[in-house]
């Protein structure tokens, strides 16, 4: 492990106290959650959603990859733009970590390499409406 | 009773140790101890963390395709119980664990054969690199002197005699 990569957060009061949010409580979803997510019938549920006033947005402007909701349309296009969001989009360009991969690690079964998986920010035409 | 795997570092988790995390989707994962627990919570990618068994078979430290390799699994079909086969059973086990502790052990060895040829590579251009600080100016020059000398002399002789 090398020097955190983090810049930029000195004043942010959300990474305040990082244990916090290291809890389960405000866990976020995991990327072979988010593997299951892309699968196109889940992903075209999670790109359209019903209206939903408690959710930033009314949940109508959803990053599948960052598994975030943003405010309008503008936010979610500058979104793509950031390093963030690529930074996510290589992280998913493998095939997720999995409790057999583990065992076989642990001399269950012999290496077998990750596949590769071709990763696209969601396109946007259609959410335009 | 079943000795499970840890999700994070691949070790063994046996009954009465380690958290059980499940998540919201019904998936459990076991950890061995709260490093591992931890650096799950973290959102930390064992295969880049270099003291998981994942890092080391992704990253060729360790024995990755092997036979040897093939005899522990998941056996989810109970197996009657009978002296003799479970004798043989143990007899096997310790038999599979003796080869594979051996060809482990013999690959690391091998992997660490390149680093010594390439340290005595580098040796070698690195004397080659300032040979000048090592060999002194007229080292090795003396017989080459000598043998001028003899040279002349001969010459000297036998345009001596030629005069004569």
């Amino acid at each position: 492990m090398g020097k955190s990569k983090q810049t930029g957060n000195h004043k942010s009061d959300k990474k305040k106290n990082i244990s916090k949010t290291w809890k389960t409580k405000r866990r976020t979803k995991d990327l072979d959650q988010i593997h299951c997510d892309m699968r196109p019938d889940t992903a075209a549920k999670l790109l359209h959603q019903d209206l939903d006033y408690d959710v930033t947005g009314c949940a109508q402007h959803y990053c599948l990859h960052c598994a975030r909701y943003f405010v309008d349309m503008k936010a979610l296009k500058d979104h793509f733009k950031s390093k963030v969001h690529k930074k996510r989009l290589k992280q998913l360009r493998e095939e997720p970590y999995s409790q057999a991969e583990a065992e076989r690690a642990a001399g269950m079964g012999s290496y077998v390499a990750p596949r590769a998986v071709e990763v696209k920010t969601q396109p946007l035409d259609e959410d335009m409406d | 009773m079943r000795i499970e795997k840890c999700y994070f570092c691949s070790g063994p988790v046996y009954p009465g140790h380690g958290v059980m995390f499940v998540r919201n989707d019904c998936k459990s994962f076991r950890f061995c101890r709260s490093k591992c627990h931890k650096n799950f919570k973290k959102k930390r990618n064992p295969r880049k963390t270099r003291w998981t068994k994942a890092f080391r078979k992704a990253s060729g430290k360790e024995l990755t395709v092997d036979n040897c390799l093939e005899f522990e699994k998941r056996r989810n079909i109970p197996v009657k119980y009978s002296r003799e086969m479970w004798e043989k059973t143990v007899e096997a086990m310790k038999r599979v664990e003796e080869i594979k502790r051996k060809r482990q052990a013999r690959f690391i060895m091998n992997r660490l054969k390149k680093g010594k040829e390439l340290e005595k590579e580098e040796a070698i251009n690195e004397v080659k690199k300032n040979i000048h600080l090592i060999k002194a100016p007229h080292a090795g020059k003396a017989k080459q002197l000598e043998d001028k000398m003899v040279q002349k002399l001969q010459e000297d002789v036998e345009m001596g005699e030629e005069d004569i």
